[in-house]
């Protein structure tokens, strides 16, 4: 299905090279907005920042780092730093891949035209991601509390005698996390996968029912493997966004109870804004979470992108 | 005929933004108006638009704009214009946290203007309050809301199990622990509530005894530290012995005192204005002092927590203006805390302002007791200590070292791990 | 199709509407505890009051009165469209170009775009701040949208999707002697309804709740938004949990309408038609 694209250019080839010309210029053309937007947002500052973390000092006193790389070296000195290395990996490996399936098994729900209320359950399904971050907190601190509701119920089925501190144990109140990342995040993915099911023909599941296959061959069959486009996207995306998660650290568990859940973001921005100004050492652990997202990303490409 | 919409769409939008670009003034500073960041509109905002008012009333044409910037906020953007070297978006006075300012000042020296000349008693402020905006003897803001810490009690819980307020009033946090688990026993409740992540108990607790998680020369001091190992020791102690309620974040430390799970609350006094909004509860508060540290000698039973104080950026245009309106409203008018008291509850830091007779009218929330008098009293007494840039460094550590004891973790060890954590935060 | 058949299919799906209501509760629960907290006082929000009280009019008109909710509200509003607006086209533009005139060339530039996305906002934040306070942009809307407009997600987003787009059509189309950038908005436009409807949705999203950059950047009483509204009901030294409540219900719906609105493009077929 997608080797037809390398098409374009041979049969532009054939008609002269002016044309191909025009058309490579057309491209180069479109994208260049963009790309001159991502240039001077993006990477100038990224380029400055980079300085930044050979420097230590704050404001007008910044200076060149002896050694040059003493900012890097700091982060192996640093053991609540590495400890929000292990917290922030370990969220990745539990919730995105739980996330994801859920969100292409919801949407290839909500995709069949014989289900009824199909905008209401849709609309339910992405209502989460668009919950103001204020009350989404507040209601799962409130609801995980120790007489919250969640305690109440496994009370009241005899699951626990007497209440559970989940925020104020380590282990638990990680699992509260990746619990409140996986309710806020996978509708948001459903819509992603919603639209790349538009571009599926609805005939291609015609005749796997024909074929015989039953609804799980065909969610593995065809679904996945003509979503896999828009499922490297959003892996890639939830990679990125869970390396740089930040949010649930800071509005759920202020990253406690003794760091056990701050993630790599939090205690960057916690080096900026809550304790005394580090700039070049937030920039530093910046760079390093850029760097791991950025080989993480590639190797997702390289392994998913089959086009050529 | 969709495209035209569209592009007619986007050239609207266009033109709306660049009109909207050209028509944002640069901060450019009349002769007679300031502009002020402050973050509660029932509170520190209010304050400054009464102060505002009555400046006005005596200088023709001035003008003040409070613009209203959450304490984070504050921290953020003063933060990120300073590390960019460009304070123009600073406006002329900020109100900050006090216990912020220090690290502020160590690391934007630049930012705040010195306000040591605006001719006003200092000494009419508390010693401590003043320390919090000096650096090497330069006073750089005036102090506004008073932080003195009270213990705040149900007296009704009390009376079930047998006490009252004067069994709570000075005593050492010992009997403090012996009444608590009395409490707890004859009544389920807890007498203490108290925030493990981010919470001040172990704070307010060091500094009633005059000394910090440092020592005079700033470095980290929490590992053979006699103080400080008694107070963790105390303070992990409440916690085990079900005196303490140990909550994880301010939501569930409001909800335990709304829902009257606990019986007692140690904290800074504007603890006062969230207690008077469970309005069933009116009549069954009063307050005493805040228990004392055991076996230290220069343990009080004073401390102070949070607080905040007026400072004069260095992007003021105006100096002189901002002085001399600080100086004649926050400075020196206690006719101005007078009339700010009823409208926002804010209790003074300026000591002659608490004999006036509006301070000592009695409050029916806490069963008719004069509160506002009573804590500018308390604030009097409250020990010097020494300040560090590196306050919420040290604040978690503690907290950190107390989660790990409750958890099993040896005391010694706890301190240790945390002396250590707090050396490398302070190094660069 | 028979009656029969039909209620045959409707009873094979019964499982699936089982397990699509359970999600739609538990997605929904938060919304009707956030609606009913708008309802009841802080001291019944605080002690975990389920049920929807009588005191919204009381906690709206303490908000109106103490913050500029309707100018909030504007304020978001215009960011939010204006930047959903030009993003869409600039990125849709150019993941489009990236797609359909892929050589080796772009395909690498679009692998060094996908970084700009990768390194956490608060490390160019300060560089970003120095840059617009130098070109004079610090409290304009200019200074507000231009950081978002371009980004390297819905760049890819529209180049994935651009895949599907059928080759066929570009051919047919040039053969008719439309040019390139006819073809773009002339066809690819309209058969990536559902694309862009998402992309629409997404956009705004994230222009609507955008806080950290505006609130550094603005300065002004007047510019406020409703995120930064929200932050200020929680600043204090004392929470009304009714009227934060009531404040983060129009702070939510907005986003909710958009997406109900839209929700049928991407979600029904359309690209049948040029097919």
């Amino acid at each position: 299905m997608f080797s037809g694209k390398g098409g374009i250019f041979l049969n532009s080839k054939k008609k002269g090279m002016t044309l191909v010309a025009k058309q490579r210029l057309a491209g180069w053309t479109f994208l260049t907005p963009a790309t001159i937007l991502i240039a001077i947002m993006s990477f100038y500052p990224m380029v400055r920042a980079f300085i930044v973390s050979l420097q230590t000092g704050a404001g007008a006193n910044m200076r060149f780092a002896e050694p040059i790389f003493k900012n890097y070296q700091r982060i192996l000195a640093d053991k609540v730093f590495q400890q929000s290395i292990v917290n922030t990996f370990l969220y990745l490996l539990i919730q995105v891949p739980i996330m994801l399936v859920l969100a292409i098994l919801l949407a290839q729900l909500l995709n069949n035209k014989d289900l009824k209320f199909r905008g209401f359950f849709r609309t339910c399904v992405f209502l989460p991601c668009a919950t103001s971050l204020v009350s989404y907190s507040l209601i799962f601190r409130s609801m995980f509390a120790t007489d919250g509701l969640v305690n109440s119920i496994l009370i009241k089925l005899g699951i626990l005698e007497t209440g559970y501190n989940f925020l104020g144990n380590s282990a638990s109140a990680k699992i509260v996390i990746i619990l409140a990342l996986i309710w806020r995040w996978t509708g948001y993915n459903m819509v992603f996968y919603l639209a790349g099911l538009q571009n599926i023909e609805y005939s291609v599941y015609e005749a796997a029912k024909i074929d015989g296959a039953n609804g799980w061959k065909t969610f593995w069959k065809i679904t996945v493997p003509l979503l896999k486009p828009t499922i490297i996207m959003t892996f890639i995306m939830s990679i990125n966004g869970t390396l740089q998660l930040f949010d649930e650290s800071v509005n759920l568990t202020k990253g406690g109870p003794a760091n056990s859940t701050i993630t790599m973001s939090h205690y960057v921005y916690n080096t900026c804004f809550i304790n005394v100004p580090n700039f070049g050492y937030a920039a530093a652990m910046s760079f390093l979470i850029f760097i791991m997202v950025a080989i993480l990303a590639f190797i997702n490409l390289k392994v998913g992108d089959t086009r050529d | 005929m969709k495209k035209r919409i569209f592009t007619a769409l986007l050239t609207g939008a266009m033109v709306v933004s660049m009109t909207g670009a050209m028509a944002v003034p640069v901060a450019a500073e009349g002769d007679n108006k300031l502009t002020v960041w402050a973050w509660d509109q029932n509170f520190n905002i209010k304050a400054m638009e009464i102060a505002g008012e009555q400046y006005a009333k005596d200088h023709e044409g001035f003008e003040l704009e409070v613009i209203e910037t959450s304490s984070d906020d504050c921290q953020t953007k003063l933060t990120t214009a300073a590390n960019a070297g460009d304070y123009s978006t600073l406006p002329d006075i900020v109100l900050m946290q006090d216990n912020s300012f220090q690290k502020f000042l160590k690391t934007y020296p630049d930012a705040f203007t010195d306000v040591s000349d605006m001719g006003i008693n200092w000494d009419d402020f508390g010693a401590l309050k003043q320390s919090y905006s000096m650096v090497d003897d330069k006073h750089y803001g005036v102090p506004f809301d008073n932080g003195a810490v009270i213990g705040c009690y149900r007296t009704d819980i009390l009376k079930e199990a047998g006490y009252t307020i004067e069994d709570l009033t000075d005593i050492t946090w010992s009997r403090f622990k012996e009444i608590g688990m009395d409490v707890h026993e004859k009544t389920g409740k807890y007498l203490l509530t108290s925030e493990a992540n981010g919470g001040d108990t172990m704070m307010m607790m060091i500094q009633s005894c005059g000394a910090n998680f440092v020592d005079e020369n700033g470095e980290p001091f929490i590992a053979g530290n006699e103080t400080a190992a008694k107070c963790v020791e105390l303070y992990t102690d409440l916690v085990k012995n079900n005196v303490v309620k140990l909550v994880n974040n301010w939501d569930e430390y409001i909800s335990t005192i709304t829902s009257g799970e606990a019986a007692g609350i140690v904290n800074g006094n504007w603890i006062t204005a969230t207690l008077m909004g469970t309005e069933d509860q009116k009549g069954l508060w009063e307050i005493t002092t805040m228990p004392k540290v055991d076996d230290v000698e220069t343990a009080t039973n004073y401390a102070n927590n949070g607080g905040s104080s007026w400072y004069i950026t260095s992007n003021c245009q105006n100096v002189d203006l901002a002085k001399d309106f600080l100086a004649s409203t926050f400075g020196s008018s206690t006719e101005f805390y007078d009339a700010i008291l009823p409208a926002t509850g804010a209790i003074s830091c300026y000591l002659p302002a608490g004999e006036s007779e509006v301070y000592n009218e009695p409050n029916e929330f806490f069963n008719g007791q004069p509160i506002f008098s009573t804590i500018v009293e308390y604030s009097s007494h409250i020990p010097e200590f020494t300040k560090t840039p590196f306050h919420y460094e040290a604040r978690e550590c503690v907290n950190t070292a107390v989660v790990n004891i409750v958890n099993g973790t040896a005391q010694e060890d706890a301190l240790q791990e945390a002396q250590d954590t707090l050396a490398f935060k302070m190094t660069e | 199709m028979t009656k029969k058949n039909k209620s045959a299919i409707q009873r094979r799906l019964i499982p699936t509407y089982i397990f699509l209501s359970i999600v739609s509760l538990i997605s929904v629960f938060p919304l009707y505890w956030m609606i009913s907290a708008a309802t009841n006082t802080s001291t019944d929000v605080s002690r975990g009051r389920l049920l929807p009280g009588s005191h919204f009019m009381e906690n709206f008109r303490n908000l109106t009165t103490q913050q500029p909710l309707w100018r909030a509200l504007g304020n978001s509003f215009f960011y939010a469209i204006l930047t959903t607006v030009i993003c869409l086209l600039v990125c849709s533009i150019a993941g489009y170009g990236f797609e359909i005139y892929h050589d080796k060339g772009k395909d690498m530039l679009f692998s060094i775009l996908l970084l700009a996305m990768m390194i956490p906002q608060v490390a160019t934040m300060v560089p970003l701040f120095q840059m617009f306070s130098k070109a004079k942009l610090l409290n304009t809307s200019i200074g507000f949208i231009l950081p978002i407009i371009s980004t390297p997600f819905m760049i890819m987003m529209f180049r994935q999707n651009a895949r599907a787009f059928p080759v066929d059509i570009i051919e047919a189309a040039r053969i008719d002697g439309l040019n390139e950038v006819q073809i773009f908005f002339r066809m690819f436009i309209p058969t990536m309804k559902s694309t862009y409807a998402a992309a629409a949705v997404i956009t705004f999203m994230n222009a609507w709740n955008s806080y950290l950059w505006p609130k550094v950047i603005m300065t002004d009483n007047n510019a406020m938004t409703m995120p930064m509204l929200i932050a200020n009901l929680i600043t204090g030294y004392v929470t009304d949990y009714g009227m934060l409540m009531c404040g983060v219900l129009f702070c939510s719906i907005p986003t909710m309408i958009v997406f109900f609105v839209l929700q049928k493009q991407f979600a029904e077929g359309i690209t049948g038609a040029v097919k």
